[in-house]
């Protein structure tokens, strides 16, 4: 090979490579990421791509869990309270069925489990947000006064049973329906109330063996409805582990998107000051070489 | 010998420096002229004469003026221009191509996401309106990206179409020119030797049309080539050349048909022609058959799983997107069917507003849509692996491509390049020759002088 006779075209293409290595660790440093348009890295640009769904979706997953979770601690406390009324009410049986009472303390009697049956009635009634907790779907109320049938109220609320999605592969019961609760056939709470209350003031609550079963027909509601309760202790339990789940799962996506894409910013800095060299050193040469013909040396 | 002749060599070595004085120039003149093979004198001694037994030298002569070129490096190097036009041609194309997926704010992708996680918020709460109107924002813009993003594929192809017309015009010209200095060299040939320069012009008119195809050049004997496509349509031979001509073809595209008519569209590679045509025929089109079968599929399955749920009437769910039977087009068509938030299918019953079947819809997210066997996300996902792939192979190409041409490219230089410190050099050379040669005259000058004054006898 000769030599190369000019040189020009090779500066230029080496100055225009040197500009684009600095321009390109500029960017990183001002971005912060490494992969800023899909030909930087195809791979980690699709790879991305997942993550961010992931990420987006743990968001929505955790702002499920915390709406489920209020629904299920709010529901978990009405029933915390039926079970108390309801033993009250068995209380309440217990002493009817005693012979100390007379027929007018049992009438005062049926008249609290009365008042017992209207609170429980309330209770299922609550609401979450203006939806009806244990309506099952339904937007109205879930029980309503009724004067035929034999409680007195009947369910008017829907069957449905809504699963949450909380997680990829996750769902959560995130509702009883009210008649599953309180009118479950053989453990109705609402039907024990009204028995009781009839059996206390039939006859002047002279049959204290019909009083006695009814009373042991309230136990059995409330084992049913201590059983249900356990359903929202364990869903409550499941959306706090879920949710303590998804927010470690969200700090492992996003530091996997950083090192998919991100460039720490000591690297980054490192970059562009050996670019910013490289540069100088490409510059300041090509100024010397460019300068140097022979056409310097010769006398004018 | 005589004075006489003496004084006619003399003559010869001064005519002999100022043709090297005047190639000189030429090579200075056009230092930086691309693909200016230098030029140089090649001086021979002339014939010596027989003076009685002595044979004395005769003087210089200029054998020829030849241009400096490496024939095999020349061909290398049009070659890979022929590559790198390409490769940039669809890297420009590609790289704003590639901005239809940005990797951050609203993209197909990302659209894509809300919907799932507007639906997902429907689940916890199925009879909300505004998490209702949520799912129907996020299902417009999706439909909005995918018609964008169509649209964006789309609107490159008439600039692509433009650039393949004017290449075609610009390929006629430089073919025509070829033939004319091919012309020219036939008639001066048939006398003497080829001229350097028409030589060097043939070179650099080949090279430019090496960037807008891949040719194959065949050298001739009586100096001119042949030039043909790299699979052998004719564009030059000898003295005629052969233009190519343009048509469009049912789908609006430019087509480039050879002399005698015939569509060579498909057989042009390499050059900027080349590159363009790969991406208006082969990497667009590829994009748009990827972002038409998602937008098919997705829009088929979510359908779907609407007619398998209930909406807040209690009837059974309708088509949320308009979209068509067949898979082409569906990114450019696809639109939303109705805009009532009441419309999403959520419920699995009639009768009641539950979130029963939001999981069919939300499945969609990660389970396979359909033959193409990839999940909505991973449709996105591949898209922008596709477009980011085809970008950064071209650029990866175009980087290899421009290091090897640039290698070439010194290479030639080395050979036929320009060297001003060379020439400065070759300047002062010839000048101090010329000033000897003129010497050599006065000499003689003042020799014809003394003998003059010995005849006169002054």
């Amino acid at each position: 090979m000769r030599f190369v006779a000019n040189i020009s075209n090779d500066i230029i293409a080496n100055i225009e490579n040197s500009d684009a290595s600095v321009e390109t660790a500029l960017q990183e440093v001002s971005s912060g990421q490494k992969v800023n348009v899909p030909s930087d890295d195809p791979a980690a640009a699709a790879e991305l791509i997942q993550l961010q769904a992931e990420s987006s979706n743990n968001d929505q997953y955790t702002a499920n869990t915390e709406t489920v979770l209020s629904q299920a601690q709010d529901a978990d406390s009405v029933l915390t309270q039926v079970v108390s009324l309801l033993n009250k009410a068995i209380t309440l049986g217990t002493e009817g069925a005693s012979l100390s009472y007379d027929s007018v303390d049992r009438v005062s009697i049926a008249t609290q489990i009365t008042g017992i049956l209207t609170s429980v009635v309330s209770l299922a009634n609550t609401t979450y947000d203006g939806a009806s907790l244990f309506s099952g779907g339904s937007s109205g109320a879930a029980f309503t006064a009724d004067s035929t049938s034999s409680t007195g109220y009947s369910y008017i609320g829907g069957d449905s049973i809504n699963s949450v999605q909380v997680g990829t592969s996750l769902s959560v019961q995130s509702n009883i329906p009210g008649d599953t609760l309180f009118t479950q056939s053989g453990s109705s709470v609402l039907g024990a109330l009204s028995d009781l209350s009839t059996a206390l003031t039939t006859d002047g609550g002279s049959d204290s063996a019909a009083i006695g079963s009814a009373t042991a027909e309230v136990s059995t509601a409330l084992n049913y409805v201590s059983s249900q309760h356990q359903v929202y202790g364990n869903t409550i339990t499941q959306l706090q582990s879920q949710e303590t789940y998804l927010s470690s799962d969200t700090v492992t996506i996003t530091s996997e998107a950083d090192s998919l894409v991100g460039i720490d910013t000591a690297t980054a800095a490192e970059n562009l000051t050996q670019a910013e060299t490289a540069n100088n050193a490409v510059l300041s040469a090509s100024a010397k070489v460019l300068q140097n013909t022979l056409l310097t040396y010769l006398p004018n | 010998m005589s004075l006489i002749a003496t004084l006619s060599s003399a003559t010869q070595a001064l005519e002999a420096q100022e043709e090297a004085l005047s190639v000189t120039n030429n090579n200075i003149s056009n230092v930086n002229t691309p693909d200016y093979a230098r030029e140089i004198v090649n001086l021979v001694e002339a014939d010596p004469t027989d003076d009685n037994g002595v044979s004395l030298g005769n003087g210089v002569d200029v054998e020829s003026v030849t241009s400096v070129q490496n024939q095999l490096l020349n061909l290398r190097i049009q070659q890979q221009t022929s590559d790198e036009s390409s490769a940039t041609a669809q890297v420009n194309a590609l790289t704003e191509i590639q901005t239809l997926f940005p990797s951050s704010g609203t993209s197909l992708s990302s659209a894509l996401t809300s919907v799932f996680t507007s639906l997902t918020a429907l689940s916890a709460n199925p009879t909300s309106a505004t998490d209702r109107d949520a799912v129907i924002t996020d299902a417009q813009t999706l439909v909005q990206q995918f018609n964008s993003i169509s649209a964006g594929l789309t609107n490159s192809v008439p600039t692509l179409n433009t650039t393949v017309s004017t290449d075609v015009t610009s390929l006629n010209s430089l073919t025509a020119q070829a033939a004319a200095i091919n012309q020219e060299i036939t008639q001066q040939s048939s006398g003497s030797q080829t001229s350097a320069t028409l030589t060097s012009q043939l070179t650099a008119v080949e090279t430019s049309i090496a960037g807008l195809t891949n040719i194959a050049v065949t050298h001739n004997s009586d100096g001119t080539d042949n030039i043909t496509t790299g699979n052998g349509t004719p564009l030059v031979l000898g003295n005629q050349s052969f233009a190519l001509s343009t048509s469009t073809n049912s789908s609006g595209d430019t087509q480039v048909l050879d002399a005698s008519g015939n569509n060579i569209t498909a057989d042009i590679s390499g050059g900027d022609l080349g590159g363009t045509i790969t991406v208006r025929d082969t990497d667009i089109p590829s994009l748009l058959s990827s972002l038409d079968t998602f937008a098919n599929e997705f829009a088929t399955a979510f359908n779907s799983a609407q007619a398998t749920g209930y909406n807040t009437s209690g009837t059974a769910g309708t088509a949320l997107f308009n979209i068509s039977s067949t898979v082409a087009g569906s990114a450019a068509s696809i639109s939303l069917a109705t805009t009532d938030p009441d419309a999403i299918a959520a419920s699995s019953e009639s009768a009641t507003d539950n979130n029963g079947n939001v999981a069919n819809f939300t499945a969609l997210q990660t389970t396979d849509l359909s033959s193409t066997g990839a999940s909505a996300t991973d449709q996105a996902a591949n898209l922008t692996y596709q477009v980011g792939e085809l970008t950064s192979n071209a650029t990866a190409n175009q980087t290899a491509i421009t290091t090897s041409l640039t290698s070439l490219t010194d290479e030639q230089s080395s050979v036929s390049g320009v060297s001003i410190d060379e020439e400065s050099a070759n300047l002062i050379r010839y000048q101090q020759a010329y000033e000897a040669a003129a010497k050599v005259v006065t000499t003689i000058e003042s020799l014809f002088d003394t003998t003059i004054a010995m005849i006169s006898g002054t």
